[in-house]
């Protein structure tokens, strides 16, 4: 026993990950070391594509075939878990090892009971038959899930996603086991859900003694959850330490313009920096020798892209990964934004105008198929927005503000209440007026991969409005048009042959944009469009919609259920739950004073606000 | 790399365009290629052997069939009635069973229903026993086998590509572009019909092999190209009586049967993989 406690349970000592294709070998990961100790939290840090994921599933040991570590050892309790067969890995996953996955909803099978695959569990566990409904129970109730026992006889597709996540977790520690690595567990829950769960998994870790390395891309989550922390970048660890040191007062300049980059919550309103480009791709991986973070990093000089950098210590426990000449060094402090930058409502009249407006869905039908129960999509909501207003409206899946965009796009048509578009009733209008209204709204859709046509170049698709009757105009007008637009939204002017999928995120975010400012709008409807973006991505795109309220003078009713972002872009907010608006008013005044209980909880439950760490600093 | 290109570099799609190039140029040199007339009768020399058997001659290098007529002409005659049957069929059907199914798809609700339901009753006919009707009924001859195969196999389209467009039409997109002013017509073509393309090329491949093996099972039993055009399914039929006197007559058609049908199902078979992005493998 006391063998076992000189060891962390899990070491990485100068792991580097190797995948070959043909003659090139590319480094996925390089020369990580980390330890995790019993009952404590290490957070892996960074945006999609950084490596994080490529760490668990190294200790998995569920990568393809053509993987290999080519350096470093990965110890576990002590012994080398590259060394060792197959068959002795997969024996120590799900026991010692546990995994609670990202997306709780797919990790389960659709076609099996939540006891079956629980007992299925169990039984690789080594428990007896008799036992293993009983210990399931027992095991549920510990999560905190309402009537166990009939929770058993439920499938996945019955519960929701928060649900889902508590059974997984529950299946993770009642194998006991020493370590547990939970990739993103809740990114997809919505902020209270989230907050519940983690706070479920610090009380069975406490009780356990397990080790967890917690992988996630939200660097306050990070710093309220983790006891250590370490930041990722292209396959390298770019610093490490306590988490309270790492994240309020980080030395790697990557961490420095990853903080910066997130809008915060509370404290003074800071223009997000924004750093060009994005973090390369793994193809790209293999022209990178030295810093990898050296063609985005504003303080480089020409050591970085030779080697990579050593380690530094700069504080207890706390490395950092830079050139000698960039550590200590002063970034300036970010600026506060200028009160101009928010557009203020102003006395001219509104261009969107909801009163009182409902949509109620027929829901379950009786038997002749008239409706049985009616679903209130949206109740009664009055929201204005005014010229050059950006106003945002947040609430959590589910609360109805998809349907709110969907009235106002004109793709539903409201069951009660009044909906104007600058004044006018578009139901009552004739047709020319009713095409100019239509034509003054656009909306950005949240997803680019469904939202842009995969057939077609940047050309086609930001001018796509031109192909209408009304607009057609000459191929030169045409060109001209398009690099105007590709100009407006940021783009590189060589992006207009190609097609979606040779973009980035953030660029097919900008087409996206750049096809709703082709008719020059006066109304974009934003409906969660930076959401599945990396915080770096998403703080350039900010910055463009802010940038474009200014020389455009458009206004933005912006959809989101992430409340700092809101706060960083809206001068106005409204507040949607099941359907209704339960609060509504300025932005930095209902933030800061909540009335409604919806919105505290709303508020109590995004990690910056809590103790113990507070990076308003 | 576009999808078509990778389609293009695919072992599969070079096969089965190289086989069908082939049958293509068969056809059509046709007069060049045959030593006979198909039709020509040579009393004299009924059921030869080929030229590579001791009693065979050059004149004739497979022999003839029961009427002195020469296999090997026969065979290269037949490809044009099978290429403009396999052809002419996949082409009605495709275009009959996709404008449906765009309609249905993108429409949804009542026309939706309606055409699923067409689709479900025509198809629940035995498709070989309908075929035979329809045969028996509109009579014989090659635009009457098109005919007939079309009014079997539409369904076939209609139901695949219905669900793809089903699938397209709830991509935001095509809210966009309706969003944008495109009108119905205009969005299907531009939007849609683009998306739905790749699989019913596929399918169009697909269909010529089956059209073929249909125009053969028709033959087989008479109820297929008129009794003077030369038809590979015929030659079958009749060279069953005598099969152990002048095997060639029934292994020649059948060898061309296979070639053909090889070629379309390796040329539909290989477009369907290199132009379905679900089924193309990531690197890495």
């Amino acid at each position: 026993m006391s063998e076992m406690q000189t060891h962390p349970v899990l070491a990485l000592d100068g792991v580097t990950l190797q995948a070959g294709t043909g003659n090139k070998t590319i480094e996925l990961l390089r020369d990580i070391s980390f330890t995790v100790e019993r009952g404590r939290t290490l957070g892996l840090v960074g945006e999609s594509g950084a490596g994080k994921s490529m760490i668990g599933r190294l200790i998995s040991g569920l990568l393809p075939p053509s993987f290999q570590v080519a350096a470093g050892r990965l110890l576990f309790d002590g012994a080398d878990l590259t060394g060792q067969s197959a068959a002795a890995r997969r024996a120590l996953l799900g026991r010692r090892i546990a995994f609670v996955p990202q997306e709780p909803l797919s990790a389960l099978n659709p076609v099996l009971s939540i006891g079956r695959q629980f007992a299925e569990h169990l039984a690789r566990l080594g428990v007896p038959d008799r036992q293993r409904q009983d210990r399931a129970a027992e095991w549920l109730a510990a999560v905190h899930l309402p009537e166990p026992r009939a929770m058993l006889r439920r499938y996945p597709h019955e519960l929701s996603g928060g649900q889902c996540q508590r059974v997984l977790i529950a299946m993770a520690f009642s194998s006991e086991p020493s370590l547990i690595v939970a990739d993103e567990p809740t990114t997809a829950l919505d902020v209270i859900t989230q907050a519940r769960i983690m706070q479920l998994l610090k009380e069975q870790q406490a009780l356990h003694g397990a080790a967890v390395v917690l992988i996630t891309h939200d660097l306050h989550l990070a710093a309220q959850v983790c006891d250590e922390v370490g930041v990722m970048y292209a396959g390298d660890m770019v610093e490490r330490g306590p988490a309270s040191a790492v994240l309020r007062a980080p030395f790697h300049p990557y961490t420095r313009s990853l903080r910066n980059s997130v809008p915060a919550l509370d404290g003074p309103r800071r223009i997000l920096p924004a750093l060009p480009d994005q973090m390369p791709g793994v193809m790209a991986l293999a022209g990178l020798g030295g810093c990898r973070f050296a063609p985005r990093c504003p303080s480089r000089d020409t050591a970085c892209a030779g080697a990579l950098p050593p380690w530094h210590e700069v504080g207890p426990a706390h490395r950092v990964r830079c050139a000698d000449a960039c550590l200590g060094a002063d970034f300036p402090p970010a600026a506060d934004v200028p009160d101009g930058l928010i557009r203020l409502p102003s006395e001219a009249p509104a261009v969107l105008e909801l009163c009182d407006v409902s949509l109620h869905y027929a829901g379950r039908r009786g038997l002749f198929g008239r409706p049985a129960a009616t679903i209130a999509a949206v109740h009664e909501v009055s929201l204005t927005v005014g010229p050059g207003e950006f106003v945002g409206l947040v609430g959590e899946s589910g609360s109805g503000k998809s349907s709110v965009a969907r009235l106002v796009m004109g793709l539903e048509r409201p069951t009660s209440g009044r909906l104007l578009l600058e004044g006018h009733d578009p139901l009552t209008a004739d047709q020319p007026l009713l095409r100019a209204l239509r034509e003054h709204v656009q909306i950005v859709f949240q997803d680019p991969q469904s939202a842009l046509n995969p057939r077609r170049n940047v050309f086609s698709l930001v001018t796509q409005a031109l192909e209408v009757s009304g607009h057609r105009v000459d191929r030169p007008e045409r060109r001209r048009q398009a690099r105007r637009l590709i100009e407006e939204t940021g783009l590189p002017a060589d992006c207009l042959p190609r097609v979606p999928s040779q973009l980035s995120g953030g660029q097919k975010q900008r087409v996206n944009i750049a096809r709703a400012l082709c008719v020059t709008p006066r109304l974009l409807v934003a409906d969660e469009i930076v959401s599945g973006l990396d915080v770096s991505v998403q703080a350039q795109i900010l910055n463009l919609l802010l940038r474009l309220g200014r020389e455009l003078g458009i206004s933005l009713l912006f959809i989101s259920h992430d409340l700092a972002v809101v706060r960083y872009l809206c001068s106005r907010v409204a507040v949607m739950y099941r359907g209704r608006i339960v609060e509504t008013g300025d932005t930095e005044e209902v933030f800061a004073n909540p009335r409604h209980a919806y919105t505290r909880s709303l508020l109590e439950a995004v990690p910056s606000n809590r103790p113990p760490v507070d990076l308003a600093g | 790399m576009s999808g078509w290109q990778s389609a293009l570099r695919a072992g599969k799609v070079q096969v089965g365009l190289g086989l069908l190039i082939i049958l293509l140029l068969v056809a059509l040199l046709a007069p060049v290629l045959a030593p006979h007339d198909p039709r020509e009768q040579d009393i004299l020399n009924t059921l030869t052997p080929p030229a590579w058997d001791a009693e065979g001659s050059a004149e004739y290098p497979m022999g003839t069939d029961s009427l002195g007529r020469c296999i090997l002409s026969q065979v290269i005659y037949g490809s044009r009635t099978a290429l403009t049957v396999a052809f002419a069929a996949a082409t009605g059907s495709m275009l009959l069973g996709c404008l449906l199914a765009l309609v249905a798809g993108y429409l949804g609700g009542k026309t939706d229903w309606l055409v699923t339901r067409m689709v479900d009753l025509w198809m629940s006919f035995p498709p070989v026993v309908l075929s035979l009707l329809l045969m028996v009924g509109l009579g014989t001859g090659v635009r009457n086998v098109v005919l007939a195969i079309v009014l079997v196999d539409w369904t076939r389209f209609c139901r695949v590509v219905r669900s793809d467009v089903i699938v397209t039409r709830r991509r935001d997109y095509v809210t966009a572009a309706r969003l944008l002013g495109f009108s119905h017509l205009r969005t299907i073509i531009r939007e849609i019909l683009p998306a739905a393309a790749p699989l019913m090329i596929t399918m169009f491949s697909l269909e010529m092999g089956i059209a073929v093996i249909v125009e053969a099972t028709l033959s087989f039993v008479g109820l297929s190209v008129g009794a003077d055009v030369p038809a590979w399914g015929v030659m079958i039929a009749d060279g069953r009586g005598y099969v152990h006197q002048a095997p060639w007559a029934m292994i020649a058609p059948m060898i061309a049967i296979f070639a053909a049908i090889l070629a379309f199902n390796l040329l539909g078979d290989g477009l369907r993989s290199a132009l379905d992005p679900r089924l193309r493998t990531s690197r890495i």
